[in-house]
């Protein structure tokens, strides 16, 4: 099963869980893997329309996502990275 | 070039107007900006003193490595007892002046005493001839930005400088230190938090001027190793995420999604502003109107520094960030971002922290003293504050000091101080992080973005926050360049040629810690003065209200040992 790793600021839902396995064919499929586990989860990464919010980046075993993120292809194993800049200034 | 083995201090005398230089001490070697303002302070400040009185001490201290070629390592820590919190401060900026300090081998500023004239300004020249106090009468009360513009005739092209707007004049305590930027151009950085500006008036010390002329970087012990180290970590750094490339100011929607776009005084964790007041919209500004993301200091990697002009093309203010776009934003329900820039260029021009000032605004907007959202009304409000109005004393008093004006019974704050937009219920071991820290409510002192710990977790994830976070600020890295403590302690060998072990840095960060506490204790506070007020306690937003009990906050206070963690945890303010 592909791994999503989760950052600090999305673990409310998951009850401060670091990692979710899940089944999925997609990135998207997984999102939705992790959402059904842990309600609360997609309206954090994903907007109202579906599609991924904007201000984190994606990364496949380190390389950086680009394009249709939420359709690419994953393989059991694969480990999810989301990056999101929180800081005050 | 001066070397690691060269360095200096400067020791100032406001009550003779007289300035020297003696040779740094050896064993402080590897202490700076905040770090080294606490070991100072609790050596040569009594903690009972009168912040605002000639016996506090104001210290200007550049980081470790500042002045040398690691990468985004410029920062200085202007430090002091603070008027606003009744403890000890540090409040830590980019821009120039600390390069170029350490460029010169001076590794501290030591200001003490007070002319017998309360009237009379000074400022300090410091090059590579030397030091000397002058008369600075002609720029009494003057803003920043004209200021500067008048010290950038007066000196070389090459100087920098460190300035007190006339909020520090006025002694009032929600007043800032500022420093020019890169290329000395605009006072747009600033030291914010905790009214070191007005410490700085109270010595009548409207400028320093820093040129280091034709210095160059500091020259590390073990060049090769740190040349290494710094290809390496900027390699490192440009190949990865570079999360900040847009500026703090694009953590907005994310911050409104975690409950903590704080909207009309804390009542709510979320704006319906978010659109307008995130900060893409000011990096979409660019391609119409001009303006950039920048560097704030040279050798800068991250550039998180957003240059905004206005509507015609011209230069308003930087750097928005996050932090102003909340307090001075959604907190007073105003929507626009391109207000709240005009909020910040007036802040900036008076020497105001921009979240002290916003929170203030908002327990005034709360108490009734001025609509919700009313941008031209805050805009005259702020314009008040150097024409010595009572209302604008009280807002550049900060938030407690507007809720006795007001009466107001809603003032968010812990030990005197505004809190900043990072809210403690949602973000509890954030919370823990206001309630223990000697700065008070100060994200930079140990921010934890973790809305899913459990309570036995708060007190590690803020205690292991707050010592990165005190050695960053004490290495003259910025924080957002997010270095962790084993990227420090290997610059700092190599800066010295020696081993510096995980156990020495972790030691630094809690014996900051503990100096800073316990000049805080001696001043007399206590454990219990540093819990958040009753806003905090008795209003939920997203059904939260801070509840951490002092039995789990006064565990802050023992040194916990260190988890494997600790070593490569990002700073993070
Ligand atoms: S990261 Fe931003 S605040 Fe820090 S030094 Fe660079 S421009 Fe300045």
């Amino acid at each position: 099963m592909p791994i999503i790793q989760i950052p600090p600021p999305y673990r409310g839902p998951t009850g401060g869980a670091s990692e979710v396995d899940v089944d999925g064919a997609t990135l998207l499929e997984c999102l939705q893997g992790v959402e059904a586990k842990y309600p609360g989860f997609g309206p954090l990464v994903l907007d109202a329309k579906g599609g991924l919010r904007k201000f984190a980046t994606w990364f496949r075993n380190g390389d950086k996502l680009t394009g249709d993120v939420l359709s690419t292809p994953l393989e059991p194993g694969d480990a999810i990275d989301i990056i999101s800049s929180v800081a005050g200034g | 070039m001066a070397g690691p083995a060269d360095d200096k201090m400067i020791r100032v005398d406001m009550t003779n107007q007289t300035a020297t230089i003696e040779d740094f001490p050896a064993e402080y070697r590897l202490l700076g900006g905040r770090a080294l303002s606490a070991k100072i302070l609790s050596a040569e400040c009594d903690p009972t003193c009168d912040p605002l009185g000639p016996d506090n001490v104001l210290v200007m201290a550049p980081g470790v490595v500042s002045g040398t070629a690691a990468p985004t390592s410029g920062r200085i820590s202007i430090g002091g007892k603070s008027p606003l919190t009744g403890g000890i401060k540090e409040a830590n900026t980019g821009g120039q002046p600390g390069q170029h300090l350490m460029k010169l081998g001076i590794r501290v500023i030591v200001v003490k005493g007070q002319p017998s004239d309360a009237e009379a300004r000074y400022g300090l020249e410091v090059n590579a001839d030397g030091v000397k106090v002058v008369a600075a009468d002609a720029h009494k009360m003057k803003r920043n930005y004209a200021l500067c513009m008048d010290l950038h005739g007066e000196y070389p092209k090459t100087a920098s400088f460190i300035t007190c707007g006339p909020a520090g004049e006025m002694r009032l305590t929600g007043a800032s230190v500022a420093t020019t930027d890169q290329d000395n151009r605009y006072p747009a950085r600033h030291a914010a938090r905790g009214g070191l500006g007005a410490v700085m008036g109270s010595k009548g010390l409207k400028f320093v001027a820093v040129d280091p002329g034709r210095s160059g970087v500091r020259r590390p012990a073990d060049r090769a190793r740190f040349g290494e180290l710094c290809k390496t970590y900027t390699k490192d750094y440009q190949e990865g995420p570079q999360m900040f490339q847009f500026g703090t100011s694009s953590v907005v929607p994310m911050a409104n999604m975690l409950n903590t776009l704080v909207y009309k005084n804390r009542v709510e964790g979320q704006s319906p502003d978010v659109e307008t007041l995130d900060g893409a919209r000011i990096v979409e500004s660019f391609e119409t109107r001009g303006g950039e993301m920048h560097n704030c200091m040279t050798g800068c990697i991250v550039k998180c520094s957003n240059i905004v002009h206005d509507a015609q093309g011209e230069y308003k203010t930087s750097a928005l960030e996050f932090e102003t776009l909340t307090l001075l934003g959604s907190n007073c329900a105003v929507a626009s971002w391109e207000d709240v820039a005009d909020m910040d260029r007036l802040c900036d021009e008076l020497g105001l922290d921009t979240i002290e000032t916003g929170g203030a605004i908002a327990i005034l907007m709360d108490s009734g003293g001025l609509d919700w959202g009313d941008a031209d009304g805050m805009r005259t409000l702020l314009n008040e504050i150097d024409q010595g109005t009572d209302r604008g004393k009280a807002i550049g008093n900060g938030a407690v000091a507007t809720g006795k004006f007001t009466g107001h019974h809603r003032v968010p704050h812990a030990l005197g101080q505004t809190i900043p937009a990072w809210d403690p219920r949602p973000l509890k071991a954030t919370g823990v992080t206001y309630c223990t820290s000697p700065m008070g409510a100060d994200h930079t002192a140990g921010l934890v973005v973790n809305p899913g710990l459990s309570q036995d977790q708060y007190v590690w994830e803020s205690q292991k926050s707050q010592i990165v976070n005190a050695v960053c600020d004490s290495s003259g890295f910025c924080q957002f360049l997010q270095p962790s403590l084993d990227d420090i302690r290997n610059f700092y060998g190599a800066l010295y040629d020696e081993e510096v072990s995980r156990e020495q840095i972790h030691d630094q960060g809690w014996q900051c810690l503990e100096d800073e506490w316990a000049f805080n204790k001696a001043a007399g506070l206590t454990a219990e003065d540093g819990y958040l007020s009753e806003a905090l306690q008795k209003d939920p937003i997203a059904g939260q209200v801070f509840d951490v009990p002092m039995d789990i906050i006064n565990q802050m206070y023992t040194k916990l040992p260190a988890q494997e963690d600790l070593f490569a945890a990002k700073a993070s303010g």
